[in-house]
Parts: structure tokens; sequence; C-alpha cells
């Protein structure tokens, strides 16, 4: 086998990308047990972790400049590094969007104003998703990937269903609207973060066949 | 091959069925391509695949490589280039071939250009006009205007190869078969090259053999692989290296073997 170094890099790529898609993972999932919970102190440890995905997201653009530069990969080795950069910057912002959830807990003293039962069904599915499109990537498997994309309309109808929810609440009763809004942009954050597996997923389509696919 | 490719209506060259022997050793089995006017096609392939010999068969250069032996039909413009009748100087003509080392003639820069038209019979008065012509087509006239009389070989590499491609362009052919014509260059006069094709395309047909994937990439519209003497895959260039059909190109173009 020739170019050994340059394979050892893109499998260092792959890894990388991964490490960064568990980071996600986890930064998610525990802003969403401290937002259900308004357990501050899960908030703030998730909150010191963003430096480190900024980190890991430096390290994977450096090394596909590098790959870019100096291997100029081909056919399908193009497509994993103009997937893995596009993934990073999708994982990057659902980091982002995590973050923004963790903020809430500080914000929110005492209570919802609603039980998040809905809230926490939407956060498992987009967890979900995260899982599988992440999965698809890891072992370049198309159908998983769009498996993990079609679930995005569940995401979307619980969306809405709270969205209307909350907003009839706040009509009915003004004094609730500060706190109420915070589980607007809330449930508006964990829908974004669908919306970006999605993006994920039709990276890995691409990655895979070669085809452009819109899947959300 | 391609749906693209097969769809284009005006193919300039067409390969059916070429089998090319060297004595015992077959260096082409079963090739077939059509290569369409105007058009840049890119041939590549480790060394000793046959994008090379394929390449000289497209103007019988092989007819002077003893023990070669060639069966298949090559049509350029519809007409056989094989048959009976060809007359192959004037298919050469026809068909220029500019190659890996510059081969300037040790003569004037003048001269180099000047000797096709010469010896097909182009008058005095008209060689000026084609010669300024053919130098300004090969992007090169800027640098020599003014030293026309100079031995060719005082010139650089890249000004040397660029001067034979003007050499080529005197003789006005339709086709221009390019065989690695940048591996003896350095990267400037590469990228003179690669543009100096790109531009010919408008007015010629280009064929190139290169080693240089990047290069391929770059310049050409359609690619061919070759591997042990087979056509393995040929299509549009993005395709091929975006997302090549067969295991082999996809693992020669990607650099796992070759």
């Amino acid at each position: 086998m020739v170019r050994e170094r340059y394979l050892q890099q893109l499998d260092l790529l792959k890894e990388s990308v991964l490490s960064l898609g568990e980071m996600s993972e986890l930064i998610f999932r525990d802003s969403i047990e401290a937002v259900i919970d308004l357990n501050v102190e899960l908030a703030n440890k998730t909150l010191a972790l963003e430096p480190k995905a900024d980190k890991l997201e430096e390290g994977i653009e450096v090394s596909i400049f590098d790959l870019l530069a100096l291997q100029q990969p081909m056919a399908s080795d193009l497509r994993l590094v103009v997937s893995a950069l596009k993934l990073a910057a999708d994982l990057r912002r659902i980091v982002g969007l995590s973050i923004n959830i963790a903020k809430i807990p500080g914000k929110i003293a005492d209570g919802h104003v609603k039980p998040l039962v809905d809230t926490k069904r939407m956060a498992d599915v987009t967890a979900d998703m995260l899982a599988n499109s992440l999965r698809a990537f890891e072992t370049r498997d198309p159908e998983l990937a769009k498996a993990a994309a079609a679930r995005d309309e569940e995401v979307d109808k619980i969306f809405y269903a709270v969205w209307v929810e909350l907003i009839e609440m706040m009509a009915k009763d003004t004094s609730i609207v500060s706190k109420a809004t915070y589980l607007l942009f809330l449930i508006r954050y964990i829908e974004r973060i669908a919306d970006h597996c999605c993006n994920i997923c039709e990276s890995v389509v691409y990655l895979t066949t070669a085809e452009r696919v819109k899947l959300n | 091959m391609t749906e693209a490719v097969q769809n284009v209506t005006q193919s300039q060259i067409e390969v059916e069925n070429l089998d090319l022997w060297y004595g015992e050793k077959q260096a082409l089995k079963n090739i077939s391509m059509q290569i369409p006017k105007n058009s840049v096609t890119a041939l590549i392939g480790p060394s000793g695949c046959g994008k090379s010999t394929f390449i000289r068969c497209l103007n019988r250069m092989n007819d002077l490589i003893k023990n070669c032996r060639v069966e298949g039909k090559v049509s350029i413009e519809g007409k056989d280039i094989y048959g009976k009748e060809v007359d192959v100087v004037d298919l050469r003509k026809h068909v220029g071939m500019v190659f890996q080392k510059p081969n300037p003639f040790p003569m004037s820069i003048y001269d180099n250009i000047a000797y096709g038209p010469r010896i097909h019979g182009v008058s005095k008065k008209d060689l000026d006009g084609i010669v300024e012509g053919a130098l300004h087509s090969a992007a090169i006239w800027n640098e020599v205007s003014d030293r026309l009389k100079s031995p060719a070989l005082s010139l650089s590499g890249g000004q040397q190869q660029r001067l034979c491609i003007a050499r080529t362009l005197a003789v006005k052919p339709e086709i221009i078969l390019f065989d690695e014509p940048c591996s003896a260059l350095d990267p400037i006069s590469t990228s003179k090259i690669e543009e100096l094709i790109m531009n010919l395309k408008k007015d010629y047909t280009i064929v190139i053999v290169t080693h240089n994937m990047q290069q391929a990439a770059r310049i050409s519209d359609y690619t061919g692989f070759f591997l042990m003497g087979e056509l393995i895959e040929f299509g549009q260039t993005r395709q091929i290296f975006h997302s090549p059909l067969e295991k082999s190109t996809e693992d020669y173009i990607t650099g796992r073997f070759g």
C-alpha cells in the first residue's frame, strides 16, 4: 500500500470528527438535563466544555487545510475531506446551540411554567438523530443517515405543538411571558439542532454515494 | 462509457475495438473511445498501461516501430486513418503532436515555425504572418518577437516547449496530441502550457497523456483511465475525479496504487 502517511491522516481526520461528535452529544445531553431539572451546577459544568469543542474544531480545520494543500485528495477521499469540513461546522453549531440551552437554567429561578414532557421527548428524538447521524458517518451508511434525518418530522411536530401551547398560555397569563419565552427559545434551539443533524445526514449521503440530497 | 460522452453529437475521433501488439505482446486490448471536437481529453494511468501507445495510434506514430501490429478502427472525421489510401504524412499534418521533451530543430526560432509550412508549399510572402500567428497562439510571441533569428536552443525549456506547440500550430492541424508535455518543465512553465491548452481547445481537439492527476483534473473535459492495456473507464473529468464508477480508477486516482 502506497501513501501510508496520507491514509493515516485521513483516518485521523475521521476520528477527530467523531471526537467532536461525541463532545457535542455530551454537551447537548447535559444541557437538556440541566434545563429540565434547572440544575445550575450541571449547566455551568456544561458551559465550561465549550472551549474544548472549539479546540477540536480548530484541529479538524488545520488537518483539512494540510490534506487539501499537501495531499490533494481525489474521489471518495476528497468527499471525505469536504464532508468532514461540513460536519465540523454543523457539530460546532450544535455545541453552540446547546450552550445557549445551558444558559437558560441560570435565568429561570423557580420552576417552569409547564412540565417539560413534550420538550424532553423532542430532545430525546434529536439526541437519537445526532447519535445515528454520527454512526452513519462512522460506518458510511447512507440508509441509516436517511432514516435518522426522517425523524426531523417528529421534532418539528412537537415544536409546533409546544409553540402554540406556550403562546396560548402567555395570552392567558401575561405574568409568565418572561419564563415562557425562555422555553420558546429552548424548543427553537432543539429544533435547530435537529436541522443540523439533517445536514450531517446529507453530508453522509454525499460522502457515500456522491449524490447531493435534501433531507429536511 | 458514460451516457454524457455517448450522447455527444460531434465526435471527431472514433476508436473502435482497437488492439495493438508489439511482437507477441499485446499492448492495447479492445479499446473503444469517442473523442468530441473542441474538447480536451486526458489519458491517465500507471507507466506501461498503454496510454502513450494509444495516443500514438491516433496519428500512426506506431507505424515507425518494428513488429507493431494494429487491429480495429480509428476514424477521424469519419475517415478510417488506417485505410490503404491514407497518406501518413498528410495525416500527421492534421494530427499534430507535442512530446515530453521539447525538441526544437537546431535552427532559428523563425525557421522552426516556418519549417512545416515551407515543406507544405506555403509561399515566402505568407510565412511571416503564419510564424507570428503561431507564436501568438502558443503564447510566446511577446517573449521572442525581438529575436526571431536567434537559435531556438537558446530558449528556456518552457519556452522551447511552447515553441514546439507553435511549430505544431503552424501547419494548421485539427487535432493536437500531447504526450506528457509538462513533465520536463518547472511549475510556472507548466501553468503557461496548461493555460495555453485550455485556450487552444476553442480551435483544436486536444488529447493529452499526463502523469499529473491534478493537471488532468484542471484542464480536461474528458478523462480516460488505462490499466494494463485496457481502457477501464472513460467519462467526464468531473465525474472521474469526483466519483469514479470503477474501483481500480478510484484506487489509482486516490494513490492506493500506481
